[in-house]
């Protein structure tokens, strides 16, 4: 550990306090908790600004440029041009309701991400008070339960673009056999039914993350509150309203972040189930802004694309934490 | 009498039913939750042939293991999977290591502007990957780690230090104080106390974020896709997804493949769920 105290900025020995000083210093590693608190932040602050603000800051640059393809070109200031053919002209409600390319990945993203995660925040509870039980076989219930988790996302939309396969998925045979479909439907050629599959599969997959989180925040409820609750007469419904609701509230805001970023992000499963079709049915917006960087090669609009998913996201972001968050005194 | 035994009778139906209710539709979610894994496994014993009928077979006749031959001979899926073993583990390693110590600085030390170095930290897990994925590009590319395991590891520590920091500092805050009072008294550094009473206590919260770490980087796509150009250097989610076959589009071989990447992730689950539920328990009543 001796080398930590290398990288200490904060140990400037004055030259006349000698090396006696320095020397007992190295030996003994006191800091003070100051000094120490910089020594182990260092690293990690340092790490993120290289890695998580650089980066925004220059894709942020990159969208007010052209020709920035990987140095090849040389960059052109060209203001916010990108943002304008990016976003087109015209009436901005006609735009937003019909407007293709990122207008449309914009609404499929939406729907997406505000579809999916209060279906999957209700299902998640509902596991997790399912359970916060004891029951014999609960481990390896438990263990199925909170498995989609655990599969690559990509992956998991290979899986189901093979269940959901118009000719031989296993879905449409299912249906079939219980009586729903009389024959076999394309669901991921259609592109409302393939953006239906994509909520249903994303569901099945979060609500077990969802449950984990949640499950945890049960847990962590002291058991004397219901006791107290039902020597009071109150049944278990009332407690799950004046006790488990209330008091799961900050879980419920870390579940809500944790999912809702994530799912505005979505690109691994239209990416893997339909490659982002039928007619763009699927394409949402990060799947969008890898397209028009990879594909296109349109680096410009690109990372226009990327600095407006990083301000809904820190808008989202936001608005969460101003209507959940409860002052604490910590 | 008989009145009472009668409704002694109803209760015992209605206790039995109840019972049957729940673990019948934990049962059916459970089945739910595994039935593409499931199905998956069932798909890669098929023969080639059987794959594509419909109806669909729900148990393979004459079973075959043909499909997992053809995914070895398709791909070089356990260098995939060595791949990803690695980069998860180093990234699980290090996010627990600079995790741990910027955690400690956050829940047990008193400094200045420590609000807002804990809201920095945390601020950039709403920052969007895509936004950084071209400039991480061009500085992996100028640092030589394209094709690198650090060039995954790097980003990825960076992507889940925020949750690991959040980890440390919540379950640093419930340790008692006299932990550290009696290390100091006992003539022990505060990086002493640090290594030699905090650290070791603290498994519950290193699993916790360990498994949580190294299950995000064996996941992760969009990096491990534009980051690791050469086939040798993918890892199984990238090699997974861009599997092609010759022809026609190989089912059989693609389910071998997924269920074969799935097995330590099963494993995970089976021997370590319950360390996730107590580290986040632990951590979630901070």
């Amino acid at each position: 550990m001796a080398d930590t105290a290398d990288s200490s900025p904060i140990s400037p020995d004055a030259e006349g306090s000698g090396r006696q000083n320095r020397l007992q210093r190295y030996r003994d590693l006191r800091f003070s908790e100051e000094e120490l608190a910089v020594i182990l932040l260092t690293p990690v602050v340092s790490f993120l600004c290289v890695v998580s603000f650089y980066p925004i800051f220059d894709t942020i640059m990159a969208s007010l440029h052209s020709g920035y393809v990987l140095e090849m070109n040389p960059r052109q200031f060209v203001g916010l041009e990108n943002y304008r053919s990016l976003l087109g002209d015209g009436p901005l409600l006609d735009r937003i309701l019909n407007g293709g390319g990122f207008w449309n990945a914009l609404r499929v993203s939406l729907i997406y991400t505000f579809v999916s995660v209060p279906i999957e925040l209700v299902l998640g509870l509902g596991l997790a008070l399912l359970l916060n039980r004891e029951f014999k076989g609960k481990y390896f219930a438990q263990a199925a339960i909170l498995f989609p988790w655990a599969i690559p996302t990509v992956i998991n939309a290979r899986i189901w673009a093979w269940m959901f396969n118009g000719q031989y998925g296993v879905v449409n045979d299912l249906l079939i056999r219980i009586g729903i479909f009389e024959s076999a439907f394309p669901f991921l050629a259609k592109p409302d039914t393939a953006l239906i599959a994509m909520l249903f599969i994303t569901i099945w997959k979060t609500s077990s993350f969802m449950a984990l989180i949640l499950l945890a925040g049960l847990q962590s409820i002291p058991d004397h509150l219901y006791e107290a609750a039902r020597m009071d007469g109150a049944s278990r419904v009332r407690q799950f309203w004046d006790i488990t609701l209330p008091l799961l509230k900050p879980t419920l805001l870390v579940a809500l972040i944790f999912r809702t970023l994530p799912a505005f992000q979505a690109f691994g499963l239209p990416f893997g189930l339909t490659g982002g079709g039928p007619a763009s049915a699927t394409t949402t917006l990060v799947l969008f802004d890898h397209q028009l960087t990879f594909n296109r090669l349109n680096f410009g609009e690109g990372a226009a694309t990327a600095t407006i998913i990083t301000l809904i996201a820190a808008a989202i972001a936001m608005i969460y934490v101003q209507t959940l968050y409860e002052p604490e005194v910590r | 009498m008989s009145h009472d035994s009668n409704s002694l009778e109803i209760e015992r139906f209605q206790w039995v039913g109840k019972k049957v209710g729940f673990y019948g539709s934990i049962f059916i979610i459970a089945l739910v939750s595994v039935f593409p894994i499931l199905w998956m496994f069932i798909t890669s014993l098929k023969q080639p042939g059987n794959i594509v009928t419909f109806p669909v077979e729900y148990i393979p006749r004459d079973p075959t293991l043909a499909n997992y031959r053809a995914a070895f001979e398709g791909a070089p899926f356990f260098r995939y999977m060595l791949n990803s073993a690695i980069v998860a583990t180093g990234t699980a390693i290090l996010s627990v290591f600079l995790g741990a110590m910027a955690g400690y600085a956050l829940s047990r030390l008193r400094f200045r502007f420590k609000l807002p170095v804990l809201l920095l930290i945390l601020g950039t897990a709403m920052l969007p990957f895509i936004a950084r994925l071209i400039p991480l590009f061009s500085l992996a590319r100028s640092w030589g780690l394209l094709n690198n395991y650090l060039g995954l590891i790097i980003p990825y520590t960076a992507f889940q230090l925020p949750f690991a920091v959040w980890i440390f500092q919540a379950y640093f805050k419930e340790l008692p104080d006299s932990l550290e009072e009696a290390g100091l008294m006992d003539g022990l550094s505060r990086i002493g106390v640090l290594f030699r009473i905090i650290l070791p206590v603290s498994a519950p919260a290193m699993a916790t974020a360990a498994i949580i770490v190294f299950i995000y980087a064996w996941n992760e796509f969009l990096f491990a896709l534009t980051f690791m150009t050469e086939d040798s250097m993918r890892t199984i989610t990238v090699g997974i997804a861009l599997y092609q076959g010759e022809f026609q589009y190989p089912w059989g071989t693609i389910s071998a493949a997924v269920f074969m990447s799935v097995i330590p992730l099963i494993l995970f689950m089976l021997f370590f769920q319950r360390k996730v539920v107590e580290g986040l328990t632990a951590t979630g009543k901070a």
